[in-house]
């Protein structure tokens, strides 16, 4: 059987996937048996001009992660959904947009103005700004646009697949190499890699009834270990977030920040995540609800912090 | 003036591009070292707890 | 010039709220047009997701009714509603909607007067407040024009 020709690439994003994939230890070299990878940047020398001159559907499977925040992202976005024949939404970033996708509740404008000019280490008294073309003595130089609103990749192209978490486990991300490899895969637009149940249903902590009435940070308190953590008003976003990573967060002392994404069928984890917490909330006056829920700092960041350019209104209004 | 680009840079974190310009001798006449990627988390991060800054900063670098 | 007809949608719940407006058009009550009405069982049924989808379709504006507190029909959906709205109008704020945009109110079924004066003081607020402009920086992929 031909081997089959893979690729990896990250646009916004962080390494952390292709770690992950890295992660899989010596099966890379089960992986290296099945498959030639014809570009992965954090491990290969191909170059762009390498992808452009392949012909269309070259590639068997591209792993696509990180967000599309500039000309370039989008541009290798069209590029690879061209040359490949299953274009797979690899990592939280390419599924719901992200960590890089918090960016949407400013612009370009803010973030230049404070990466650029405002930030306490910067000295930039000539007020430079990076930008796409700039004329030099021998020609000009270019770099991408970046652009006010960061995207995830099903907003720029076709997907055929969905891997969540921030990075995918190593274990998930194994399963879904020999899921590719053995040809069998599932209906498109699927999730792959995950559960198709919420952090709940994998979680170790004890679980009773549910009464809140207040919200404690960490920052001031200290959960108890052994009991699921929304009981005690340590704000946890299992309940609307898929499974599937073994609840690695919340055995490591921390609860869960949502990063596998919205479990099936919903549309904005953000949303699902208010409606589940408020319907738990032990109070029914409205002076006594604005309380409790002021005990939440900053909410659309607490609410749907991996998937604000996944969610149903994508960036806030500027 | 011949010009040699080497777009991505391979083989490390991040996203880089080099253009090297030779003279007619064949010697580089200039090289530029492009770093075409931003994300901006040191605007986005701004009013959130600091407790939950841990979690978002690690994902600046995943190696 | 045309003023600007906002575009709002209601989501009522099917025990009071949409019984007073039903009772706002037998009685012959004249009121703004502007409300598109969408009944369901409870106000208890209304997921933030429904106002999110509502803003992201394109709607100026989202009107949620139910109940007065003590009296939904299922006994504590309402309260459920409160809660959820309240978080609801916070997540809101951070998107960037103006709060007058979104409004849940009680109207028993007998309030058809209260009813026609919860629709022309939503229309007013978002007729003042424009078209929402949101809209146009977060296009989905049909129409991806990514600046």
């Amino acid at each position: 059987m031909a081997k089959l020709k893979l690729a990896s690439y990250w646009a916004a994003a962080c390494g952390g996937c292709d770690t992950a994939i890295l992660d899989i230890h010596e099966k890379i070299l089960d992986l290296a048996a099945a498959a030639d990878i014809v570009f992965w940047p954090i491990a290969l020398d191909f170059k762009y001009a390498d992808v452009e001159a392949m012909p269309d559907g070259n590639i068997d499977v591209t792993l696509f992660h990180g967000a599309v925040r500039n000309s370039e992202n989008e541009h290798l976005a069209k590029l690879l959904r061209a040359k490949s024949k299953v274009l797979v939404a690899f990592g939280t970033c390419a599924h719901i947009g992200g960590i890089p996708s918090l960016a949407n509740l400013f612009n370009k404008q803010s973030i230049f103005k404070r990466v650029y000019h405002d930030s306490p280490s910067t000295v930039n008294s000539d007020g430079v700004e990076p930008q796409p073309k700039t004329k030099v003595p021998e020609g000009e130089i270019t770099i991408p646009q970046f652009y006010d609103t960061v995207w995830p990749l099903d907003h720029i192209v076709d997907v055929d697949y969905y891997v969540p978490g921030c990075p995918p486990t190593p274990k998930q991300i194994w399963s879904v190499v020999t899921t590719i490899v053995s040809g069998q895969l599932p209906p498109k637009g699927s999730v792959v890699g995950a559960s198709e149940k919420t952090q709940c249903d994998e979680c170790p902590r004890q679980k009773h009834e549910k009464k809140i009435t207040g919200f404690k940070r960490i920052a001031t308190a200290q959960p108890e270990q052994e009991t699921c953590y929304l009981e005690q008003g340590f704000l946890c976003l299992g309940p609307v977030t898929r499974g599937g990573c073994d609840t690695r967060c919340q055995l490591s002392g921390v609860a869960c920040r949502g990063c596998y994404g919205p479990p099936p069928g919903v549309l904005d984890q953000g949303a699902k995540a208010i409606s589940a917490i408020a319907s738990v909330i032990d109070a029914t006056d409205p002076a006594e609800i604005e309380r409790i829920i002021s005990e939440i700092p900053d909410p659309l960041r607490s609410f749907n912090r991996f998937g604000i350019g996944g969610s149903l209104l994508v960036r806030k209004a500027l | 003036m011949k010009r040699i680009s080497i777009d991505p840079i391979t083989r490390l974190e991040g996203h880089g591009k080099i253009e090297i310009f030779l003279a007619d001798d064949g010697s580089v006449a200039n090289c530029y070292f492009q770093v075409p990627e931003l994300r901006g988390f040191e605007k986005f991060v701004e009013g959130m707890p600091m407790e939950e800054v841990p979690r978002v900063v690690s994902r600046i670098c995943g190696v | 010039m045309t003023s600007f007809q906002p575009k709002i949608i209601g989501i009522l719940c099917n025990w009071c709220s949409y019984t007073g407006a039903d009772l706002a058009g037998t009685a012959r009550i004249k009121y703004a047009p502007n409300v598109r009405v969408i009944r369901v069982m409870c106000s208890g049924r209304v997921d933030p997701t429904f106002v999110l989808k509502a803003f992201a379709d394109g709607a100026d504006g989202v009107l949620v009714a139910g109940c007065h507190p003590g009296d939904c029909h299922y006994i504590d959906g309402n309260y459920k509603t409160m809660r959820r709205m309240a978080l609801l109008k916070k997540l809101l704020a951070d998107y960037g909607i103006e709060p007058n945009r979104f409004r849940l109110e009680w109207v028993s079924a007998s309030e058809g007067d209260r009813w026609a004066e919860v629709v022309n003081r939503i229309t007013e607020d978002v007729r003042k407040l424009g078209p929402a402009k949101f809209r146009a920086k977060a296009k989905r992929r049909a129409e991806v024009s990514v600046a």
